[in-house]
């Protein structure tokens, strides 16, 4: 209620009148003579309207409305005063003051004053009320902000046409703030929607759905992902947009995939071993009957081939020694030459066998290079088994070939180059063709030859860059620096960051199946 | 001379078994897939068969089917050599099955019986 009214005029005779007055307009009318009265007044009363005659004799009422207003700033002041000194208080009061009415006051003007006093105070009851709603609304917003932004998931509001409108602080971290850009450009740098989309069937039945994916980040890291999504309606309950949360399960899968990997190994070693094996009998077999005859050329062939089984058994048992366990680099002094074409002669083997050329070019005057040999060796077999593996899959072209280039790319880096004329791959692939367990053989791969390599390059202080095109071909470019680099000595299995491995190995189902 | 056909996809395998066969006065014919083991055994009907189980495009079981829906390949006695373990389930009808590595003196042992 805007009822209590001060009235502070030292007019004693026309301060009365106007208290009748204003009684009768059913005010409760107060008044006081000084400052002390004042201030007690509105420590007891609730007062709304002060009705002033600040005299210009005396302009201590003056200071005492400028004090009144300060410390109760939603008090409204009318100030009456004869003609005289009418300018001086507007002058004074300007900011303070919110009507002025000449004395002696007239009920018209004191009425319409009184109105206008009364509208303004429940105008700003009325605005209190909103701004301590406001206040509640924007706590509740900030703290839906922090949930949004601070929830350990990835969080993006999506479009009918898979447009992210909305990305909470994780998402932007790791993927970019990319609102307007469709999802599958930003999760899977792929140029159209996934064939099997949580969102688009959320829009379809309002429910929400779950899938497992593997998403790629802006800095190209892989991660493995838990994808819900649920609903988000208009007032009509129409479906107008999806929110999709991610949950990285990276770490998790990471280690259920070695664990289960391990499992598989066992399977698939012990198979492969067993053929191994049985060609070892052979050669054995060749060796006895060849010195028991004395014919050298059984004994050669049977050398050879103790030798080549020998060879891959050691590869596959190095390769699961490497994902087992985590080793130390071996570094030795070598010939380049030497390490590209005992690489290039395993390969050879195996390129013969399947009918596809590959074609050499080292120089001979490479000098040396400080690395691993076993691992340098096992991951250049492993690349150019792979190219052989991508031209026995393509059956768009009669003639393969693998190109295998070894150079100086500069004094302190030595360049390998691996090209073929395959069947290539596509963007996804290329992304995930390092990410362990990915390949792009199915059965006949394991996804664990290309990310070895890559682990070993790396591990090297090397690189590898891969140019792809599906149907075209592949080139995979290795560079190794020629010293042991400082800072890359062991790596420990599990790993933080997102293993990653090659599309894949491919070789008879029955054999090889570790060493790609 | 008693004829044997040899169906594994490994090269290494074959040659093994090829030298073993022939060092022991048998005539050897290679078959690295089901599609060339037909062809050679209605071409040269054998006298027995070693037969791997898993090739790559079509598995040994599928190779013995074909096998015993022509009449005079039906009756050929096939010996399963493989790597796979309970191998000797999948083909009921084997007159033995060996478990790579094998044991050569056994294998050549069942062969030399089976072709007495």
């Amino acid at each position: 209620m805007a009822n209590e009214i001060l009235i502070v005029d030292k007019d004693i005779s026309h301060a009365k009148a106007l208290g009748i007055y204003l009684e009768r307009k059913k005010m409760n009318v107060y008044s006081a003579k000084n400052s002390d009265q004042i201030f007690k007044l509105f420590d007891k009363i609730n007062i709304k309207i002060v009705l002033a005659d600040p005299s210009k004799s005396d302009d201590k009422i003056i200071s005492i409305l400028k004090d009144i207003k300060k410390t109760y700033p939603e008090i409204l002041i009318i100030i009456m005063s004869r003609p005289e000194d009418f300018d001086y208080c507007m002058a004074h009061l300007k900011d303070e003051a919110i009507h002025y009415l000449l004395k002696p006051v007239k009920s018209t003007a004191l009425d319409m004053a009184l109105k206008q006093a009364k509208s303004w105070i429940a105008l700003n009851n009325k605005l209190r009320r909103y701004e301590k709603r406001l206040k509640v609304f924007k706590r509740t917003q900030n703290l839906f902000q922090q949930l949004f932004d601070e929830v350990p998931c990835y969080i993006s509001v999506q479009d009918k046409d898979f447009r992210l409108t909305a990305t909470n602080k994780k998402f932007k971290r790791d993927f970019g703030d990319e609102i307007g850009s469709h999802c599958y450009e930003v999760y899977k740098h792929r140029g159209s929607p996934c064939e099997k989309c949580p969102v688009s069937d959320t829009f379809e039945d309002a429910l929400s759905h779950s899938t497992e994916e593997v998403v790629t980040s802006k800095s190209g890291k892989q991660y493995n992902v838990i994808t819900w999504t649920a609903p988000i309606k208009n007032s009509l309950g129409q479906i107008t947009q999806v929110m999709e949360m991610s949950t990285n399960i990276t770490q998790i899968r990471q280690l259920q995939d070695h664990l289960t990997s391990l499992g598989l190994m066992i399977g698939s070693m012990s198979h492969g071993i067993k053929g191994m094996l049985t060609a070892l009998d052979g050669g054995v077999y060749h060796l006895e009957t060849g010195l028991a005859n004395g014919d050298k050329k059984r004994t050669d062939r049977a050398f050879k081939q103790i030798k080549q089984m020998a060879g891959r058994m050691r590869k596959m048992v190095l390769e699961i020694l490497y994902y087992a366990k985590s080793r130390e680099l071996i570094y030795e002094t070598i010939p380049i030459e030497k390490i590209a074409k005992k690489a290039a002669e395993d390969a050879m083997a195996i390129a013969t066998k399947k009918g596809i050329r590959l074609k050499l070019n080292i120089s001979p005057s490479l000098g040396t290079l400080q690395v691993d040999p076993n691992w340098i060796h096992a991951s250049l077999v492993n690349i150019l088994e792979n190219a052989i593996d991508a031209c026995t899959y393509d059956r768009s072209k009669e003639k393969h070939i693998v190109k295998f280039d070894v150079f100086e790319m500069s004094p302190d880096h030595i360049c390998f180059i691996v090209k073929d004329n395959g069947m290539g791959m596509d963007q996804e692939t290329r992304e995930k063709m390092f990410t362990l367990f990915f390949t792009s053989k199915g059965s006949q791969g394991t996804g664990l030859g290309l990310f070895i390599a890559n682990r070993v390059i790396c591990q090297h202080g090397g690189t590898i860059e891969v140019d792809s095109e599906p149907g075209k071909g592949s080139c995979f470019k290795i560079s190794l620096p020629r010293k042991k680099p400082e800072q890359f000595s062991n790596y420990d299995y599990p790993r933080k960051d997102i293993t990653q491995n090659n599309a894949g190995e491919s070789l008879e189902k029955t054999k090889d199946i570790l060493s790609i | 001379m008693k004829k044997i056909l040899m169906v594994d996809d490994d090269p290494d395998i074959i040659e093994y078994l090829t030298t073993l066969f022939e060092d022991n006065g048998f005539i050897t014919f290679a078959a690295h897939n089901v599609k060339e083991a037909m062809e050679t055994a209605k071409r040269e009907i054998p006298d027995l068969i070693t037969l791997d189980l898993e090739m790559p495009e079509e598995w040994g079981p599928r190779f013995y089917r074909k096998l015993s829906q022509e009449k005079n390949l039906k009756n050929i006695p096939v010996i399963v050599i493989s790597g796979l373990s309970g191998s000797g389930q999948a083909i009921g009808k084997a007159i033995a099955c060996l478990q790579k590595p094998f044991d050569r003196d056994e294998l050549l042992k069942i062969v030399k019986e089976t072709l007495r």
